[in-house]
């Protein structure tokens, strides 16, 4: 492995807080399975190793879901506490060995655009408590916009009466997503209220799009078409080696179509492509 | 830094960079079951451990981390190298291929075991959803699963038989253990990379940043002034012969086009430099330390641009002709700068037109077939470049012994391997000696010399031990690719579906070099025109330099492209027809009896001649098909309205090695004790030739297999054998086994005879390890002991070299149901049924296990794979993250082998290859059953959801 040269295990997070504050351009170092992958590629010279520092536990407390940023994939996975959605975007990792290790942390301190749990933490509006920061507590949104200081935990709180949802698109079952898109709402008589959609792979980061939240808030469930139709033109995602941005805009009307009618409970979800064995899109 | 923590139960201690990984340091510390197949991508998985309980890979986690942690590797599974029930189960259910993934296997499933004592096939996915196996298609992990599950709580559980075939022999036909299995499922030494010694030195390469280049410039000499660096290899200090690097019986259809070393880039990823430093550290540096000038050429990126006027030219150097003269017409005369270009005999080319080779011919009259059709249809298809990705890369360790080379080797061609190297170094060949390790996957890739040669030469030259490994990039730019062929078919057909006429033209693109330039692209036709029965066929094949990968062979060796092509035309056909796809194969396909007059034109290295065949299984592999289908029944139709189910079928061949051309050979000894070791010139990649050979032995000889052991593939101890390619282990390396066994069996009982006093008519082998007469009977050990004395008559050794002028075909159907979704594209196999023929099965779990993973690679390849390049000819998804291969979620729900013996009467006990021709049916049958389920013809793999919706017109 390249680049390293300075790691340090602190015995507790004050340490932690400590060594970085000393070195600020010491990485964290959680799972590492964002930071350490690929022999060949630079990494940090100075790693500070939180993975057993962070708190890993998943509980209610206050009315709050607050899971640990130590938490693994698979630890959410296998939580009953979590959000069946956050559940399956978890889950979404399909390889489990990865699975073992990867964690919240490091999935909000990566940023990736096609992050599985991003997404939905940003439409269940979670609330990262954060060491180190700017502040100690603020929105997901927020604190990925710098990403400063060490997230402890995250905080999801009890909103009876949401219902939300996950779906990705990837080549295969491995493959890292290419779009991904989360949906929660609160479904009423008179359509869906409290509209939020974060979608991933169609900009640099995964991000809340109020622009297609505003066009169906307050709407009845509109047709899947429909919403294809609505959404595919406010998409701008670019050409890579994964699928043309053609290809993706109208793959990202879909995803969202059916994330739409799978968080309002649709009959209609039921055909979202999450037939493919393993694949759960 | 010191770190503590408990290894296999055990506390351990060891001093660790801050930057080496745990995968790293445990091999550094000897535990060799932790292997590297992805670089640390997180990917593969055969670095797997389990830390504190869960599985992980070790690449993503720095040694450091491991303070204070219990880590358990395979080699915790077993005591004294007693197979653990999960290692039992694996090797039983003949999951163990080449075994470069077993251990890996083994510990996902130990912790599946752990968390679920009778898991469901979601749960052993989800459990084996980090591994990548190339060779098996996961499907027999069930199996292995299920059996150790049983196992846990009724240790003696064996599962029912498979199925079984001829009832007259004690071990052909049935299941027996792989005789490699255990070892590797133990995680034993057994690959290159466990052989290397202490003070090895280690060879980096710098590799073409173009696609095309000269090198104005180089300096090494602050690389070469660096510490640790042995020596610094370019093309101003190689050797200069110029070779193929093609594994092929010599004289070899392939130019010699290729230097060690050459002023001359063809493609991103060429050889520019070598360093042999002392670590691989200081090999890196001292790369970065060589200053090289580029003098950067336009780049020929397509076959289109190969064959355009005025296009630029790949190689340009003088051409010459072993045998033969230069077609007419052509150039031979060099720019007196690039490197010449030697072909053994004439292969119709034009190098300065990047013309690497071509061929045409045909019988009948295609102008008066097409005259007579009612219906004439013309389709082009496209199969783009992928790669083998065995799981261990290519990797070579050489060194000095005695004054001779000797080279460990991950190959598929020891003794190609010799004469190539040999000729490189410029030695003679009684001074290399090549021992085949076991193969971590060769699947074509390793029947190329692609770097053996520099290897060799550096251990010669510096008198030091070399390694050498390639990462997977390299693997994926620089080793070898399946060529990107274009195919266009032509058919005429009366309206009740008889063809009048087959026309193909073929245009391959071979890549910066000839290797296979002519056999693979001609194999696409070989293997797909006889099977079908047409008066008037003609084929055209055309093989293109470009400046993109090396392209050479691969599994199936251009036969799947070739099949893609006609197979699916003919589908075409029908559809134009309004014929049921089965009828019109039933309609034209070769049949028991057949005359197969096409092969005249398809002789390989030599005339071809017409073909009377004996009896085939087609018909009755289609019967099973279209019951297992209900073909006749009504349409599947899906309940879910965004998704369409389809059909499609497919009849395939292949052959079982080059009749004429090669030949294999193998000893059989006698040892004191009555056991006797089988030195087979064959290289099993993992595909079970070794166990192959073995049964040959215990079955005609009446022995157990525990009383054979195997030494293959040493170019010292074994004798010569062609090698592992062109589906030739089974009826080459297996036959020549066969005979040795005969030999020695005549010889025992010619000894027995005269010790027993008997008629040698009058004595047989008996069970187990007996000769008996009328009147008495010895033990083979008393024979052998008896040979060996002073009174004997010499050690009792059979010979056996195989060779022969007959063509076996090995046959198959392929079934395949799709579901399309109308709105994304995406194609979900629902079920995948393999009818095959491989004459008597030898050991038949192995065969399904076979063509399950040859199934599984092509369904790889027609939905996945594809390697991506930029506008410079850069490959821009050299890595398992972006090139995706098939892992156990991929497999179709219903994915069924089916073994459908016709024997042949020249195969080992009636057997015919098996693995190469399950790679011919994906490509055709699902492209078939998306059109049947969509009405859109996809004509260019791999299938991706993108494509389908093309090709629906969707966008
Ligand atoms: C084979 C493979 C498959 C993958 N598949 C997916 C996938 O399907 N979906 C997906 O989202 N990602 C995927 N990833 C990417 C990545 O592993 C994950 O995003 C993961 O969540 C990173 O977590 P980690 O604990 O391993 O982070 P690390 O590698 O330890 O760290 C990642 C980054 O986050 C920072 N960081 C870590 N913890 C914290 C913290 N508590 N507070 C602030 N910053 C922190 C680190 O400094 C670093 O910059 C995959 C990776 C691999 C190797
Ligand atoms: S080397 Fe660790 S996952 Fe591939
Ligand atoms: S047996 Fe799995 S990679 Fe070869």
């Amino acid at each position: 492995m390249n680049g390293i040269v300075d790691y340090t295990r602190p015995s507790s997070l004050a340490e932690a807080l400590e060594q970085k504050a000393a070195n600020p351009g010491a990485a964290w170092l959680a799972g590492g399975t964002g930071i350490l992958a690929g022999d060949s590629r630079p990494r940090p010279a100075a790693l500070i190793d939180v993975g057993r520092l962070l708190p890993r536990a998943i509980r209610m407390a206050d009315g709050e879901l607050l899971m640990g940023a130590g938490a693994s994939f698979q630890d959410i996975a296998d939580c009953d506490l979590v959000p069946a959605s956050l559940r399956e975007a978890a889950l979404t990792m399909v390889n489990r060995n990865t699975r073992n290790r990867a964690t919240i942390g490091g999935n909000l301190g990566a940023n990736k655009s096609c992050a599985s749990l991003i997404p939905l933490l940003l439409v269940l509006d979670a609330k990262l408590i954060v060491e180190g920061g700017k502040k100690t507590r603020l929105g997901a949104a927020e604190w990925l916009a710098d990403r400063s200081g060490l997230v402890l935990e995250a905080a999801i709180a009890s909103d009876p009466g949401r219902r939300s949802s996950y779906l990705r698109w990837a080549r295969s079952s491995c493959d890292l997503s290419v779009l991904t898109v989360a949906v929660s709402c609160i479904v009423t008589s008179a359509g869906l209220s409290s509209l939020r959609i974060a979608m991933g792979g169609l900009a640099s980061h995964a991000r809340r799009f109020g622009e297609l939240e505003a066009l169906f808030e307050g709407m009845a469930l509109p047709p899947r078409e429909a919403i294809e139709a609505a959404s595919a033109p406010l998409f701008n995602p670019i050409d890579d080696l994964r699928a043309s941005a053609a290809f993706k805009r109208l793959r990202a009307a879909t995803l969202l179509a059916d994330a739409m009618h799978a968080a309002a409970g649709s009959a209609l979800a039921a055909s979202s492509p999450a037939a493919t064995p393993g694949v759960r899109q | 830094m010191k770190v503590s923590f408990k290894l296999n139960g055990r506390s351990v201690k060891w001093d660790c960079e801050a930057n080496e990984s745990l995968r790293d340091a445990l091999r550094r510390k000897g535990i060799t079951s932790v292997r590297n197949g992805c670089d640390g991508e997180g990917s593969c998985g055969l670095c797997a451990v389990i830390l504190d309980g869960r599985p992980v890979n070790s690449c993503q986690i720095l040694a450091l981390q491991a303070e204070g942690c219990e880590l358990a590797t395979v080699e915790q599974q077993s005591r004294e190298r007693k197979l653990s029930i999960v290692q039992r189960a694996l090797v039983d259910a003949s999951c163990v291929q080449c075994g470069y993934c077993t251990p890996a296997v083994a510990l996902a499933v130990q912790d599946l075991l752990e968390r679920s004592k009778d898991p469901s096939e979601e749960e052993i996915r989800d459990a084996l959803s980090g591994t990548l196996c190339r060779c098996t298609g996961y499907e027999q992990f069930y199996a292995a699963v299920r059996i150790a599950s049983k196992r846990l709580t009724d240790p003696g559980y064996a599962d029912p038989a498979g199925p079984e075939f001829r009832k007259d022999l004690r071990h052909v036909g049935k299941d027996r253990e792989k005789v490699d299995a255990a070892a590797l499922a133990l995680g034993e030494k057994a690959f290159v990379e466990d052989r290397v010694e202490a003070g090895a030195c280690h060879l980096a390469m710098l590799r073409s940043p173009h696609a095309h280049a000269w090198i104005k410039s180089i300096d090494t000499a602050e690389a070469e002034a660096m510490s640790g660096v042995v020596e610094v290899l370019t093309y101003l200090n190689c050797p200069g012969a110029v070779y193929t690097t093609a594994g092929q019986g010599f004289p070899e259809p392939s130019p010699y086009d290729q230097r060690m070393f050459s002023k001359k880039l063809r493609h991103v990823g060429d050889r520019v430099a070598a360093v042999l430093a002392e670590s691989p550290e200081e090999a890196a540096a001292a790369l970065k330390a060589i200053k090289v000038e580029y003098e950067v050429l336009k780049p020929v990126l397509s076959i289109a641009q190969a064959k355009a006027a005025g296009a630029p030219v790949v190689h340009s150097g003088a051409v010459s002709y072993v045998v033969g003269e230069a077609p007419a017409g052509t150039s031979v005369e060099g720019d007196g700068r690039d490197d010449p270009i030697i072909y053994q005999f004439p292969l119709h080319a034009d190098p300065h037109h990047n013309l690497a080779a071509s061929v045409a011919d045909g019988i009948g009259d295609i102008e008066k077939g097409f005259a007579e059709a009612d219906v004439v249809i013309e389709r082009k298809y496209k199969g783009n470049r992928v790669q083998c990705t065995p799981m261990e890369p290519h990797v070579v360790y050489a060194k000095i012994d005695s004054g001779r080379l000797v080279i460990h080797a991950s190959t598929q061609v020891p003794w190609h391997l010799r004469r190539i190297v040999a000729t490189a170094v410029g030695i003679s060949e009684n001074k290399v000696r090549v021992i085949k390790e076991r193969v971590g996957g060769g699947f074509g890739a390793k029947q190329d010399i692609v770097l053996e040669d520099v290897v060799g030469y550096l251990a010669w030259k510096t008198g030091r031990s070399v390694f050498w490994r390639y990462s997977r990039e390299e693997e994926f730019v620089a080793s070898r690719t399946r060529h990107v062929m274009e195919v266009t078919v032509k058919l005429g057909a009366k309206r009740d579906g008889t063809l009048t006429a087959i026309l193909m033209r073929l245009d391959a693109d071979t890549g910066p070099y000839g290797q296979h330039c002519l056999t693979v692209p001609m194999n696409a036709i070989s293997k797909s025109l006889p099977l079908l029965l047409c008066d008037n066929a003609r084929f055209e094949v055309k093989s293109y330099y470009t400046n993109l990968s090396p392209a050479g062979a691969y599994q199936g060796y251009g036969a799947p492209k070739g099949s893609f092509a006609l197979q699916t035309a003919l589908a075409e056909l029908a559809a134009e027809l309004g014929l049921d796809q089965i009828d019109m194969i039933e309609k034209n396909r070769v049949r028991s009896g057949a005359r197969i007059e096409i092969l005249k034109s398809l002789g390989e290295g030599r005339p071809g001649a017409a073909v009377t065949l004996g009896e085939c299984g087609l018909g009755e592999m289609l019967d099973r098909g279209m019951k297992a289908f209900a073909w006749r029944g009504p349409r599947p139709e899906s309940s879910d309205r965004d998704w369409r189910l389809g059909r499609g079928a497919v009849i395939i061949q292949q052959g079982s090695g080059l009749p004429g051309l090669d030949s294999a050979n193998a000893e059989l000894r006698l040892l004191r004790d009555g056991t006797v070791l089988m030195l087979s010139g064959g290289a099993d990649l993992g595909t079970g030739l070794d166990t192959l050979t073995s049964k040959a032995a215990a079955e005609i000889l009446g022995l157990e297999m525990g009383d054979v052991a195997v030494i293959s593939g040493d170019t010292d101890i074994t004798p010569f054998d062609k090698g592992a390619y062109a589906s030739s282990g089974t009826f080459f390396s297996g036959n020549a086994a066969v005979r040795a066994a005969e030999d020695l069996r005549d010889k025992i009982i010619a000894t027995a005879a005269l010790i027993l006093g008997e008629d040698p008519a009058d004595l047989k082998i008996a069970h187990r390890g007996m000769v008996k007469g009328k009147k008495g009977e010895i033990s083979l050990a008393r024979l052998a002991h008896m040979s060996t004395q002073g009174e004997g008559h010499g050690e009792l050794v059979g010979f056996g070299n195989f060779k022969t002028e007959h063509a076996a075909f090995p046959y198959g159907a392929h079934f395949v149901q799709v579901a399309v979704n109308t709105r994304t594209g995406e194609v979900r196999l629902d079920r995948y049924h393999a009818y095959q023929d491989c004459g008597t099965p030898i050991n038949p779990a192995l065969a399904i296990g076979q063509i399950y993973g040859g199934v599984l690679k092509a369904i790889g390849h027609s939905l996945y794979e594809e390697m991506l390049y930029d506008d410079n000819g850069r490959c821009i998804n050299a890595n398992f993250l972006d090139y995706k291969i098939p892992t156990i979620n991929e497999i179709p729900k219903d994915f069924h082998v089916e073994l459908v013996p016709v024997a042949d009467e020249v195969g080992p006990f009636g057997g015919k290859s098996v693995s190469e021709i399950a790679l011919n049916g994906a490509a055709p049958a699902i492209s078939i059953a998306i059109h049947d389920a969509v009405g859109a013809w996809l004509r260019e793999w791999p299938f991706t959801s993108e494509r389908v919706l093309r090709a629906m017109g969707k966008l």
